[in-house]
Formats: C-alpha cells, sequence, structure tokens
C-alpha cells in the first residue's frame, strides 16, 4: 500500500515536466504528415479526379460555360485524408505541414482554380485535352 | 468439430421445409434464407443447442431486388469459427416478424433498430418503444427504406417522445445525463434509487445517430466509405475502416498482399495500446486519482506520435482503401518503432506495477458494477466486458482478419465480472498488443501493399468481425451495382454493453455509477446541503456532517474488507 504509492510518487518525479511550451515554440509535424492542402494552379488539367475521390465532398466542379471550369476546394469541409494528392495526375495538389488553420473568417479556407478545358464537340461541355500537345497548347491560356 | 457443411445439413435435416437457400461461399460463413415461420425454432435450435451466439440483425430493404424486405440474423459459433446468417424475406404488405428478444435478450435494441429504420415490427418484444429515431421523428416514416431520400427532412412531430420507465413504488429518480460530464457524448440513465441503492435504471440514448449507413447505401463510392468509416469512433476508427475493407474485400474475393495485413495488424494492436491507455487514464480520472491519468497518457503520447509519423495523423489514419493500405512501413521507420515500444513498456510496466497495489484503486473497482458470466452470454457482451465476466471471446483468434491467423498471443480472461477484473483484462492486453506488434514488425513479408482491385460485383454478402479495444466491430456488406454498396450495415462494440448497465448498476450506490459505466464524473450536489428523507419513514435523518462520517466510516469499512481479503485473514 505505501510501497505503491511511493512508487506512484517516484514515477511522477522521474517523469517532470512533459508538456511542449507550444505555442511560444513552434511545434513541427513530422515528414509525410497531412496538413493543409496546396494547389498549384499552373499544373492543373482540370480532370476532376479529385473531386471524384473526395470523401468529404470538399472539392466542387463547376463549367462556367464551355470553355472554363472552375474547381472550388472548401477546407471548413476537408478531412486531410489526401486522397486528392494521391490521385492528381499531375501532382498538382500537395498535403504540406500546415496544421494551424483555425481562423475566424470562412474565406480563408476557400481557395479556387479556373482552368482553360478544351470543348467537347459532342455535347459543348468542357474537357480535358488528352493529347500532351494540347495541353501545351493551352498553358499559356491557363490561370487568366 | 463443426463445419459449415454439417452446419448446413444438420439444418436441412431438422428444417428442411422452412429453408429455401443456403450457401457457403467464403468457409465458415453459412448464409440460409428461411421462411419466417420457422424463425424461432430455428433461433432456439442454434443458440440453446448448437450454442451460437447473437451477434447483430440487419434490416434490409430489398424491394428492388426481390420484393421483400429482408432481416437478416448474424450468430457465431467461436470455438468453431463459423458465422451463421438467418436471412429471412418478409413480406412488405405485412410488415410483422416474430421478436427473439425473450429467447436472448442481447437482440433487444437490434430488433428494434429495425423497427425504427426499416420498419419491420418485432412481435412479442418485450420493449418496443422507440430507440434509434430522434424523439420528434414523424411515425411511418422508415429512413433505410429505400423510397426515402438520404437529404429528405420529414416535419418534426414532438409528440412520438419516447415515454422512459415511472420509478418503482418509494424509489426516486436521479437523472444521469443527457449531457455527460467527462464522457463528450450525450446519453440519458434515468436512475431509480431508493436512499444511495439503485433499484432500477432506464435507458435514452441514440442522440448523435448520424445516418451514416444512409450516406453509405446512397451518397458515397466503395473507397470514400473506408474514409467515413473511420469516423464512426474517434478512437478505434482504424478498427471500423479496417472492418469495412476485409467486408468489401471477401464480399468481392479481392485478394489483398500479405505486406497490406501486417500493416492493418500493427495499426490496430497500436490502435489498442492507446485507447487502452486513454481508458486507464479515464478510469483513474473518474475515481478522482489524476495520476493515473497524468501518467498513463504520457506513456501514451509517444504512440500517437508514432502513428503520425506513419500514416500522417495521430488519430485518423486515413490508411485503408479496399485492396489494401496507402502507407508502407519502409525498414528505416523498424528500429524507432521498436524503441518506442521497447521504452513504452518499461513505463507501462513500472505504472501498472505501482497501480494495481494501490489500495485506493482496490477499493473503488472491487466488487463494483459486476456482470455474471450468466448474464454477460445472455446479453452478448463483447470485448474486454465480456473477458472480464469469465467469457472467453476474442475475434482475432476466434475469427482472424488481417495477419491474426500467422501471430501467436494470449487472450486474458477473468472470471469476477466486476469492474476491477475488467481493468486487469486490458491491462494484460496492452502487453500482448506490445508482443503482437513486435512479431508483425518482425514477420513482415515484402511485396505490394495495394491488391489488385477489379469492379465489384453485385449482390455478395459478406460479415466480418474485428477485435477493437471496447470489444467486436460487426459490418455487414450487400453489395449493389452503382459503385457502392447497397446495404452497409455497422454494430459497433459498445452496442451490445451497453444493454447490460441496468443489469450492472443495479444494488449499486450511486457513487459506483460513474466507474461502472466507465465514463462518467460524479458531480453531484454539495453534499452539505443536502438532506436526505428516508422515504420508509418520511423522517429527516442526515445532516452533512452526517454524511461525511457515514462516508468516512464506509471508506474505513471498505480498506479494511479489501485488507483482510488480500491477506488472507
Amino acid at each position: 500500500m505505501i510501497l505503491s504509492k511511493l512508487k506512484e510518487v517516484w514515477i511522477c518525479l522521474k517523469a517532470g515536466r512533459v508538456t511542449l511550451s507550444y505555442p511560444f515554440k513552434p511545434a513541427l509535424a513530422p515528414d509525410g504528415f497531412r496538413g493543409k492542402p496546396e494547389i498549384e494552379q499552373d499544373k492543373c488539367v482540370g480532370c476532376g479526379g479529385c473531386a471524384n475521390v473526395c470523401p468529404s465532398r470538399a472539392i466542387v466542379i463547376t463549367d462556367l460555360n464551355s470553355d472554363w471550369r472552375r474547381i472550388d476546394f472548401y477546407l471548413e469541409r476537408c478531412t486531410y485524408c489526401g486522397r486528392c494528392e494521391e490521385v492528381c495526375p499531375e501532382n498538382a495538389i500537395t498535403m504540406t505541414q500546415e496544421y494551424e488553420t483555425a481562423t475566424d473568417s470562412k474565406e480563408d479556407l476557400h481557395m479556387s482554380v479556373e482552368v482553360y478545358m478544351g470543348t467537347c464537340g459532342r455535347c459543348g461541355r468542357c474537357f480535358t485535352p488528352k493529347h500532351p500537345l494540347d495541353k501545351l497548347m493551352t498553358t499559356g491560356l491557363r490561370g487568366q | 468439430m463443426l463445419t459449415g457443411k454439417q452446419l448446413i445439413e444438420d439444418l436441412h435435416c431438422r428444417f428442411a421445409k422452412e429453408i429455401s437457400r443456403s450457401e457457403e461461399e467464403t468457409p465458415g460463413k453459412v448464409f440460409i434464407t428461411i421462411k419466417p415461420k420457422a424463425l424461432i425454432p430455428l433461433a432456439d435450435y442454434v443458440i440453446n443447442t448448437c450454442g451460437f451466439r447473437f451477434l447483430v440483425n440487419v434490416g434490409s430493404d430489398e424491394v428492388h431486388l426481390n420484393g421483400h424486405y429482408v432481416i437478416s440474423f448474424i450468430f457465431s459459433l467461436d470455438k468453431e469459427k463459423l458465422f451463421l446468417c438467418v436471412r429471412v424475406p418478409v413480406d412488405p404488405a405485412e410488415p410483422f416478424i416474430d421478436s427473439i428478444t425473450p429467447l436472448i435478450s442481447g437482440a433487444n435494441w437490434a430488433e428494434r433498430e429495425v423497427r425504427d429504420m426499416i420498419g419491420v415490427h418485432p412481435k412479442n418484444h418485450p420493449d418496443p418503444r422507440r430507440l434509434i429515431l430522434a424523439d420528434d421523428w414523424p411515425d411511418g416514416v422508415y429512413p433505410l427504406r429505400k423510397d426515402f431520400p438520404y437529404n429528405h427532412r420529414p416535419a418534426s412531430q414532438i409528440e412520438n417522445r419516447v415515454k422512459l420507465a415511472p420509478p418503482p413504488q418509494g424509489a426516486k429518480v436521479v437523472p444521469i445525463g443527457p449531457f455527460f460530464p467527462v464522457l463528450e457524448e450525450p446519453a440519458y440513465f434515468k436512475v431509480f434509487v431508493e436512499g444511495e441503492k439503485i433499484v432500477g435504471c432506464d435507458y435514452r440514448g441514440f442522440y448523435s445517430h448520424r445516418g451514416i449507413e444512409k450516406m453509405g447505401d446512397d451518397v458515397l463510392t466503395y473507397n470514400q466509405i473506408c474514409f467515413i468509416a473511420e469516423r464512426i469512433c474517434g478512437i478505434c476508427g482504424f478498427t471500423h475502416s479496417t472492418c469495412y475493407c476485409e467486408a468489401v474485400e471477401e464480399a468481392a474475393q479481392i485478394e489483398v498482399p500479405a505486406r497490406a495485413h501486417h500493416i492493418r495488424t500493427i495499426l490496430l494492436e497500436l490502435e489498442r495500446i492507446h485507447s487502452h491507455l486513454l481508458w486507464l487514464g479515464i478510469a483513474g480520472h473518474i475515481i478522482g486519482f489524476d495520476t493515473v491519468l497524468m501518467q498513463s497518457w504520457r506513456i501514451r503520447e509517444p504512440v500517437m506520435w508514432l502513428c503520425e509519423q506513419m500514416t500522417g495523423n495521430r488519430k485518423t489514419y486515413g490508411m485503408n482503401l479496399i485492396g489494401g493500405v496507402r502507407r508502407d512501413i519502409p525498414k528505416a521507420m523498424h528500429p524507432k518503432m521498436n524503441e518506442t515500444l521497447d521504452h513504452m513498456e518499461k513505463e507501462l510496466k513500472a505504472l501498472v506495477d505501482a497501480v494495481l497495489g494501490d489500495s485506493s484503486l482496490h477499493a473503488r473497482l472491487k466488487n463494483v458494477g459486476v456482470i455474471t458470466k450468466k448474464e454477460a452470454l445472455d446479453k452478448c457482451v463483447v470485448g474486454p466486458v465480456a473477458r472480464g465476466s469469465g467469457v472467453n471471446i476474442d475475434s482475432r483468434r476466434d475469427h482472424p482478419y488481417a495477419a491474426y491467423d500467422k501471430l501467436s498471443f494470449e487472450v486474458p480472461v477473468h472470471e469476477e465480472g466486476g469492474c476491477w477484473s475488467r481493468t486487469l483484462v486490458r491491462l494484460e492486453e496492452l502487453f500482448e498488443a506490445i508482443k503482437i506488434v513486435r512479431q508483425a514488425l518482425r514477420d513482415m513479408p515484402d511485396g505490394e501493399i495495394m491488391g489488385h482491385v477489379e469492379e465489384i460485383p453485385p449482390n455478395k454478402e459478406a460479415v466480418v468481425v474485428v477485435e477493437a479495444p471496447r470489444g467486436e466491430a460487426v459490418h455487414y456488406i450487400l453489395t449493389g451495382s452503382e459503385n457502392r454498396p447497397y446495404r452497409w450495415k455497422v454494430r459497433a462494440p459498445t452496442y451490445p454493453n451497453l444493454q447490460s448497465v441496468p443489469s450492472m448498476i443495479e444494488n449499486e450506490e450511486i457513487a459506483d455509477i460513474p466507474i461502472a459505466i466507465g465514463s462518467l464524473d460524479p458531480c453531484f450536489s454539495c453534499t452539505e446541503r443536502m438532506v436526505v428523507v428516508d422515504h420508509k419513514t418520511d423522517k429527516k435523518g442526515l445532516n452533512g456532517q452526517d454524511l461525511l462520517r457515514l462516508s468516512r466510516d464506509k471508506t474505513e469499512r471498505i480498506r479494511k474488507k479489501n485488507y483482510r481479503d488480500n491477506h488472507h485473514v
């Protein structure tokens, strides 16, 4: 009885203070951590794969007209699973180490990308340029 | 030794006319379809003669497939590694089915759930009140029927409020909940007391029912459900995503690489380690012993960091997909993992050694919240609660999944059935879990981590159980055609365990409810201002000083009794 109390005291004393002094000192997330996603507008080809796999439907695709496609990222819905990063054929999405996403404005958690697309000759809707040459031709127009 | 084939033959001999279909596609998993009138005799036979254990029943609206609502009763015979899934088609024009709750009281909630969600009413059910649906949900609207849109919000009908039982003659009501001071989940226990003694209890819960199954059946795709399954539980989430993935893989006969199985096993056991350490801390906190909380959570933290490094997040790992896992555990990480485990094991040994001898823990945990073996079997409790009552079940050993069939480990079982034996089971499991992680790391085969996945065929069924830290989780899948399940049913381990609370706390004292339920902070009114009235004589009895004296006397009595027990005086 008294022995186990003594053991407990010893465990506590030996451990000492273990808490980190965050936020006064920064605490870095480890490599491979899935933090706030970052999107490189210039790489996006508008294929919509990210929106297709997103479990929380944080990524929404809107075809503005027959040439322009907008991809919205609503990060307040994001669960940081990183599936969009995994499926992106152009590696346009990267999960960063950033985890301090608390904010008082919802707008801070919204990103959007507009992509110039080819138009489908049949239905007239946005259509991903398939051929690398087509892609090269549209590069200069993207992000305007 | 009973095989699935023998079971089918045996059932055919006895109920030949009533069985319309029987099959065993995966060894050990028997699916039979019977006529409704054979349900009671068949359930009676498999439970009372063969010794099957009831897991759950699944209601599914298969009107578009075969014109019926189908209720599947799932049983398990653990010692023979067998599952029996009894499908009972019910005519939509006459949505009634015989209740098996009089046979096995563990079926109580599951049958009420089917009534709430699908609208097949159990006949002769002893307690047919509403269970899952909200208090203001309209009558006759059944959300899991296929003609109910997932985003429909019916008009509120406030008069449908569930009526809780009145207190027995002479007893008073102590409301516990619906807002919990410790556990961040709502549930309401209406506890009936005579003085300090609990004489009964009624329960209303499911306030946080989120309709996840409906999302899975109507909105998400196979690979998206892995992530929502992980969010069913904040602590044992990986268990649910593994259970879901294994169920789909079994239904679609997808071969998962051995390396992925090992990675799943390692993560499942790391999850068990941090969950049991979390529980130990909270249990300590509930009984006012915060040293246990501080130290067990300190030991737990390196495990969380390790998981963060391995998976990219400290809790919701997001590792599972149908067919395998998303990230490998590279060789370079093994030394670091082994080092963390060694260090943790050493610290854990010291802590367990210290607290197990502590008399205040003995006083608060021994002979409190006892569930006898008979009750445990009747209520179909699972996990450490069952193993703490002498029921030797553990799905890691009985129905191996992931890589557990290749690993060797012990299953700790204690007979006493109280809070103390459940604590012992969990502490011993911690050391077993460390052993399993080491083995799985050592024996990890090389190769791929993701199997080849093709189109998932429709109308295939599978049942998989996975041993979560709290007990077994059950996932049932009926595959559908639009890249999503037709029916996905989840039974979490607390579902059966919570049903045993009323009998567990009966004849205990109010102060033992928190630790008996395992997650409640004893935050009662100040004793100094309380007046106790003896309801039998109606005489004002005690003031604050008297209560303090009584309480100290009782503590002294318990201390002496434990001392006598420990030293066999």
